[in-house]
């Protein structure tokens, strides 16, 4: 099935390169390629992609068109200047050149928090003016917790809060898929766990009750929404209830930052997915005392960091959830 | 309209005693609204009590703001100013160590947690943990 909605042969004129595209994906190193066909994302990990020998798109791989993209970037931590990365403002516009320079520019960017490091003016002034230089129509922002350090959420809010609801959370629609921001980070559990909060939740419920169940979700947050590594915080503690009004959906993504490197889970309709960081890596779960920065020798840093791109095509039919590679031409 | 005399120096007096004061006060005053500091300074930059926050005991200890912080059982927000957790009791006790450390053993004449001139920082003995352990020293 997954066969039908390949590309046999790229001869169409709509100008995208795939396979340049695809090449210029390969500097996130561990990135992923999503894409949305029959209404439910798919996603393709990068390094299964690429000819490590040539650089480029694996032979007889084809991309399938799509009707619209977005791109996530998450963890840009302006401020920050340890040596995990003393100049995150530098790879923070390497990101921004790597996005200028897709084929089709992305309809928006999503930035799944912790924006900045100590969440001062002149470090949300710094990336403002950066991402003022990005090539697409809107970017929307979720709250990391650095971005609402000292209990202070104000100038988040005042700075990127407009039109949303009680600490930041909110809903839109974009080509049919209503896209949810939550806000995890105001309220923090034990072990530095995500809480949505009774309130959110309520918002949240009564956000999807007048949506079709075949209209896709995607949901995006800082603290993923799944227990990914309790014990480093990695979780929310109330996610539970927020998933359950998400099941009835065919087709639920939900995309997170805060754990700085890609990881993956599907359950069910629900799709979870975290994003690298723009600005430094972190261990893995269990492979260090704790979460933080992890310096790595300097020409390994860059393969470390990266965005996610978001491709979604609109098809009258849907598909179950799939984690895979593009298959190869038969 | 003709003003006396009397009144045009007053009124010149005061405008010279009100611009003199404005020209001492510092246009931004620093935004010194914590509570309870009983080791960091009283008046402490935001940015420089997040930054120790964030660097000294975040990634040297390896812990959440909820690991010495109080939840407001109102808010469910971190209760910063309380001192209900043993564990900012101990922080306290922490610093006031790492201070005197660097102070009578490497000379320092006005160590501050989070100055970069620091020869002991919390990172010297927790090595990313909440409790030092010993296992790894050889």
């Amino acid at each position: 099935m997954a066969n039908d909605d390949l590309i046999i042969s790229d001869k169409n004129d709509d100008g995208i390169d795939r396979a340049g595209f695809i090449k210029c994906m390969a500097w996130a190193g561990t990135g992923i390629l999503w894409m949305m066909n029959g209404g439910v994302m798919k996603s393709f990990g990068m390094s299964q992609m690429i000819d490590k020998t040539t650089g480029g798109l694996k032979k007889g791989l084809v991309i399938p068109a799509s009707d619209f993209s977005f791109v996530q970037i998450s963890d840009s931590h302006v401020g920050f200047n340890k040596p995990a990365n003393p100049d995150v403002v530098g790879t923070l516009l390497a990101t921004v050149a790597k996005i200028n320079a897709m084929p089709t520019a992305p309809s928006f960017v999503l930035h799944t928090g912790d924006l900045s490091h100590l969440a001062q003016a002149d470090e949300f002034d710094t990336l403002d003016q950066v991402l003022k230089t990005v090539k697409t129509e809107k970017i929307f922002y979720v709250p990391g917790e650095h971005d609402v350090l000292n209990g202070d959420n104000k100038q988040f809010l005042a700075r990127y809060g407009k039109g949303t609801k009680g600490d930041g959370w909110y809903s839109y629609d974009s080509h049919g898929v209503h896209f949810i921001g939550l806000v995890n980070v105001v309220n923090t559990a034990e072990g530095g766990l995500g809480v949505l909060g009774h309130d959110q939740l309520e918002w949240l419920e009564d956000d999807l009750k007048g949506l079709s169940s075949s209209t896709p979700v995607v949901v995006f947050a800082h603290i993923p929404l799944w227990a990914i590594y309790p014990q480093w915080g990695w979780g929310t503690r109330d996610s539970e209830q927020a998933l359950s009004y998400l099941k009835r959906f065919g087709s639920v993504t939900v995309l997170n930052g805060h754990i700085h490197q890609t990881m993956q889970k599907v359950e069910g309709n629900i799709t979870f997915h975290t994003a690298n960081s723009t600005a430094f890596p972190q261990p893995q779960p269990g492979t260090a005392p704790a979460p933080g920065p992890m310096k790595v020798p300097a020409e390994k840093l860059r393969g470390l960091l990266g965005l996610t791109d978001v491709h979604y095509v609109e098809h009258d039919h849907t598909l179950a959830i799939t984690d895979t590679p593009l298959m190869e031409k038969m | 309209m003709y003003l006396p005399r009397k009144i045009i120096a007053i009124t010149t007096l005061s405008v010279t005693v009100v611009a003199g004061i404005a020209a001492v006060k510092p246009a931004n005053p620093p935004d010194t609204n914590f509570k309870n500091l009983k080791v960091l300074p009283k008046n402490i930059p935001s940015k420089d009590l997040s930054r120790i926050m964030v660097d000294e005991f975040q990634d040297d200890l390896g812990v959440s703001c909820n690991f010495c912080h109080a939840e407001n059982k109102d808010t469910h927000k971190p209760d910063y100013a309380s001192d209900e957790k043993p564990e900012k009791q101990i922080a306290r006790v922490m610093m006031r160590m790492t201070m005197s450390l660097n102070k009578k053993y490497f000379k320092l004449k006005h160590p501050v947690i989070g100055d970069q001139a620091l020869e002991v920082t919390c990172a010297t003995c927790h090595h990313g943990k909440p409790h030092p352990d010993n296992t790894d020293v050889q």
